[in-house]
């Protein structure tokens, strides 16, 4: 489904110390296409994440997915925008404590009238083996894998993820992004990937950079790589 | 599909188990107790109810001083009034008990034969249940009446006898040195005529409305007086053998219900702050679940639904005590003060009401409370872990002492929140705790107060003045007034130049009133009393003086000529005599009552006899103790899981450790009980004195000093128990906890 942003400013603190954060931000993200925001910290690539996916309000512009406009909605509207159009995948795995991992992955499906079957699901996360075990038992890798999961099991109309291998070491990192790349293509969701690791975006459709809270380059990205062939 | 979320709650069921078990247990005790307070309270005030037209209880009653006439029976059958006769003869038997002793009846004040049989012969007797508890008498032991002995056949509650009041204007009733019986007609004669009282009881035939029962009564006394001469009476709403005993139950109803909120309330906030801690530590899981588009009532459900599993399944179990086990202890307690008829249980809609549904909502707004502003907060801070309305930019700055102590400062300022909740629920215990540990010895220093402040060691109170030869007598006069709350005032009209009444204070004209009246009352100096006549519309008013020290009775003291001027009596007129000696030259028939320290006494015994069950309090108290500390000592220790780990990474031992947390929640709960003494002495007070208002006479309120350090001790008793069961988790707290990733 089609990500439009159409001037999102945003602006945190008041008087003196107010900062803007984003500072008119237009963009559009094709349909099942990957696009990746780069940016150095403090850029605003997060912030606009946390606003494509309904968690922050922009203090003015438009985003829209699909026919749903996000605007004025109240918490109970997004509450729903976001069970209808995101899966979120962040750093840190935040995975249910006491739920195994099939469980896990079934509160993403709970969310959902028409769930991905979650048997194949787990084979296609190569959680398989692991789907009876706790969260505590797992590698960083399996974490976000069961994390991944939980957010496209509810097949999700656009997959944002906000530094998904932060936390973890170069092999696994390429895995998780192969896993995502995989998902992109087998399951057809627009994906949105927030890093500051430059050679992911080689693996995008689209290539957003940003500095203080503006848009450097937006560019179509001819020669994309498979995740697997990724280095860096 | 069903939320997976609440696959977790039994892992954490199992995971919390001790936490669970403890809120679940002692919820099911308090609710069991107070269901079963409820249920009983409920039954017996049906059986009660119900007993009137079952045994067919009379409407009034009055001693004759000889027989009734014809004329009177026609008089009193012309105002639809049927009569029954009642005759009694008092007997003291061994260990000076006193038995009113009547014939077996068949149409008025019926009676209910507990067990064994009523009397067949003439040297059988049956005996209130709770005299023969109280005095260990039982079916076949035999008593010994005026040198014949009596064999006890049944045991029984006399429908007019629910409590025991010897004379209507006692202070408490005295089930333990007084006690009514009932003989064969053979049985009865065969006692003699001495002491024979010509007592009836009347069923009035008209339905007289409750505001026009004083009518009505005075109506009747008046055709009796016209026919007879009047020695006794007695109409059933004003008679405390019947009404008292009915009036009491449920009367402790509030208390119990607002003990039982107060409990829940305390409880249900302590489940609320440990659910609330765990959704700090569960912030960044809950803000990920938010932003994937779990609504906010889902995880507010989901949070919320074990601290209500827990509470509906101690209120079921609790119930189940309640109509069950607990139904039995709290009618122990009634069946301890009172001769009630046998207990039928009946359904009671209120008590499921008072146990059930309103502790549940009460649990649900609390949580709903706590946790629903909490949940309220955007996706965004949860995943910041920014849980806090205001954002602390700087922390409490602490420059002195050492470095323990500062640690343990930071962790009750970390904790606040909490701390709080231990101190109102050490408050709540450290109420509950006084009155298991006050209220016996407060009993105990008032009989010995009445002893010591006794104005003599005999009061003799005459039918007619009769004259004595010993010298220690001193003539008084004495009557009974009462007041607005038609409670019994005994009004003294002492002789000048008294050797038993000090009554300096007392000014020409007005009176002394006794301490107790005073307390009371809350009399002061130049109020001016409105005391009535019980049967006559006659009011007195009397201005104090001062104060008398006797806590004894509700008394008024005035000068005898003045009482004479009052109450229209000759110069010479006394009713009794004061004496520290006993004399021997009255003529029994013309004693009416001998006031000795056992009857002055009698009612403290009673009311310690009947206290039996306040002990629970003290045991109940602990247990809250140790559940109050256990849950939130628990809940820091697991806030601070990742700091305990590298404090032992660091290379602190586990005791070290333990003196850091525990501690803080050592100084926390000395420091609740050192300010909370003061407080809830208070509010002890205030319960108490509101608690005695109710009854007839007063208690001295006094609190044994002792008392004071007890409830420090058993403070700490609690906190070890509680420490020792936080040092097994500490102790099993891994290293590895401080680089696991929590989520």
């Amino acid at each position: 489904m089609k990500l439009v942003l159409e001037d999102i400013h945003k602006s945190f603190g008041s008087g003196d110390n107010r900062t803007e954060v984003l500072k008119g931000i237009s963009c559009t993200v094709e349909s099942g296409s990957i696009c990746v925001l780069l940016g150095p910290s403090g850029s605003g690539k997060s912030t606009l994440l946390n606003i494509i996916g309904g968690i922050e309000t922009a203090d003015s512009g438009i985003v829209s997915i699909g026919d749903d406009i996000m605007k004025d909605m109240n918490e109970k509207k997004l509450s729903l925008y976001r069970r209808r159009h995101l899966g979120y995948v962040f750093q840190s795995y935040n995975l249910v404590p006491d739920l195994t991992v099939k469980e896990n992955i079934e509160v993403g499906a709970y969310l959902s009238d028409d769930p991905m079957p979650i048997d194949e699901l787990l084979n296609m996360l190569g959680l398989w083996e692991h789907r009876n075990k706790m969260p505590n038992q797992l590698s960083g890798g399996q974490q976000q894998r069961t994390s991944i999961g939980r957010a496209i099991i509810k097949r999700p109309d656009i997959l944002l993820c906000d530094e998904p291998t932060g936390a973890l070491d170069y092999n696994t990192s390429k895995e998780i992004l192969k896993l995502i790349e995989d998902i992109n293509r087998t399951c057809g969701n627009t994906v949105v990937i927030v890093t500051h690791n430059d050679a992911v975006k080689n693996m995008a459709d689209r290539v957003i950079k940003l500095r203080d809270g503006q848009i450097r380059s937006d560019k179509l990205n001819e020669t994309k790589i498979s995740a697997a062939d990724l280095e860096w | 599909m069903k939320n997976p979320l609440y696959r977790r709650l039994p892992r954490e069921l199992k995971k919390n188990i001790g936490k669970y078990l403890a809120l679940f247990l002692f919820l099911t005790v308090t609710i069991g107790f107070c269901s079963g307070f409820f249920v009983a309270g409920g039954s017996m005030k049906q059986a009660y109810e119900d007993s009137f037209e079952k045994y067919n209880i009379e409407d009034g009653h009055f001693t004759l001083y000889s027989e009734a006439t014809d004329e009177l029976k026609d008089a009193l059958k012309a105002e639809d009034i049927t009569i029954s006769e009642l005759f009694y003869k008092e007997r003291t038997i061994s260990n000076e008990r006193v038995l009113r002793i009547y014939k077996l009846r068949n149409d008025v004040n019926k009676v209910d034969v507990m067990s064994g049989r009523l009397p067949e012969k003439s040297d059988e007797i049956a005996l209130d249940r709770l005299f023969c508890k109280n005095n260990s008498l039982s079916i076949g032991d035999s008593i010994n009446i005026d040198g014949r002995d009596v064999k006890i056949t049944g045991i029984a509650a006399l429908s007019d006898y629910s409590a025991l009041y010897r004379n209507n204007s006692d202070f408490m009733l005295d089930s333990i040195s007084f006690s009514v019986a009932l003989v064969t007609d053979d049985g009865f004669d065969e006692l003699g005529d001495l002491d024979l009282h010509y007592n009836y009881a009347w069923l009035d035939g008209k339905t007289t409305p409750e505001n026009k029962q004083a009518e009505r009564a005075e109506e009747i006394q008046k055709i009796i007086s016209k026919y007879g001469i009047l020695t006794d009476y007695l109409p059933q709403f004003l008679n405390q053998a019947i009404k008292f005993a009915g009036n009491d139950v449920g009367r402790d109803r509030i208390m119990v219900q607002w003990l039982l909120y107060i409990i829940i309330a305390v409880i249900g906030f302590a489940a609320a702050i440990t659910t609330r801690s765990t959704v700090e530590q569960e912030a960044a899981v809950i803000g990920t679940l938010r932003a994937t588009g779990f609504k906010r009532t889902e995880l507010l459900r989901h949070y919320i639904v074990i601290p209500l599993i827990t509470a509906a399944a101690a209120a079921i179990v609790g119930n189940i005590l309640g109509y069950t086990v607990m139904k039995e202890v709290a009618a122990s307690m009634y069946y301890n003060s009172y001769s009630f008829p046998t207990l039928v249980t009946v359904w009671n809609a209120d008590a499921f009401l008072l146990t059930t549904v309103i502790p549940l909502l009460l649990i649900f707004v609390i949580n709903l409370f706590v946790l629903g502003r909490m949940l309220r907060l955007p996706p965004l801070q949860f995943l910041r872990h920014e849980l806090k309305k205001k954002k602390k930019n700087r922390s409490v700055k602490l420059s002195f002492g050492r470095f323990f102590t500062r640690f343990r400062l930071r962790i009750i300022i970390q904790n606040i929140p909490a701390y709080i909740l231990l101190f109102i629920g050490i408050f709540v215990a450290n109420v509950m705790l006084m009155f298991g540990l006050a209220l016996s010895p407060m009993v105990d220093n008032f009989a010995q107060t009445v002893i010591d402040t006794k104005i003599s060691d005999y009061q003799y109170i005459l039918k007619a003045p009769y004259e004595t030869k010993n010298e220690a007598a001193e003539k008084f006069a004495i009557t009974e007034l009462q007041n607005e709350r038609e409670e019994s005032i005994s009004i003294y009209g002492i002789s000048e130049n008294s050797k038993y009444v000090k009554k300096s204070d007392l000014k020409n004209g007005k009176v002394l009133v006794s301490d107790s009246y005073r307390d009371k009352y809350g009399i002061k100096t130049g109020d001016k009393l409105k005391l009535s006549e019980k049967y006559r519309d006659k009011t007195y008013e009397l201005e104090v003086s001062g104060v008398y020290s006797y806590p004894g009775a509700l008394c008024v003291f005035m000068d005898l000529s003045d009482y004479h001027t009052l109450f229209e009596q000759d110069d010479d007129f006394y009713s009794g005599y004061f004496s520290n000696e006993e004399i021997t030259d009255i003529d029994e028939r013309y004693i009416a009552t001998v006031i000795t320290v056992t009857e002055l006494t009698a009612g403290a015994n009673q009311l310690k006899d009947s206290m039996g069950m306040v002990a629970l309090f003290g045991v109940f108290a602990m247990a809250l103790y140790v559940l109050m500390i256990f849950i939130l000592a628990k809940m820091v220790t697991e806030k601070n899981t990742k700091s305990i780990s590298v404090l032992k990474i660091i290379g602190y031992s586990n005791r070290e450790i333990g003196s850091l947390y525990n501690y803080s929640t050592g100084i926390v709960v000395i420091l609740s009980m050192l300010i909370s003494i003061p407080l809830q002495t208070f509010i002890f007070e205030k319960i108490y004195y509101m608690m005695m208002r109710e009854f007839n006479g007063w208690i001295t309120f006094y609190i044994a000093p002792w008392v004071y350090p007890v409830m420090i001790v058993c403070g700490c008793i609690s906190f070890l128990i509680a420490y020792s069961l936080e040092m097994r988790r500490i102790k099993k707290i891994p290293k590895s906890e401080a680089i696991k990733g929590i989520e």
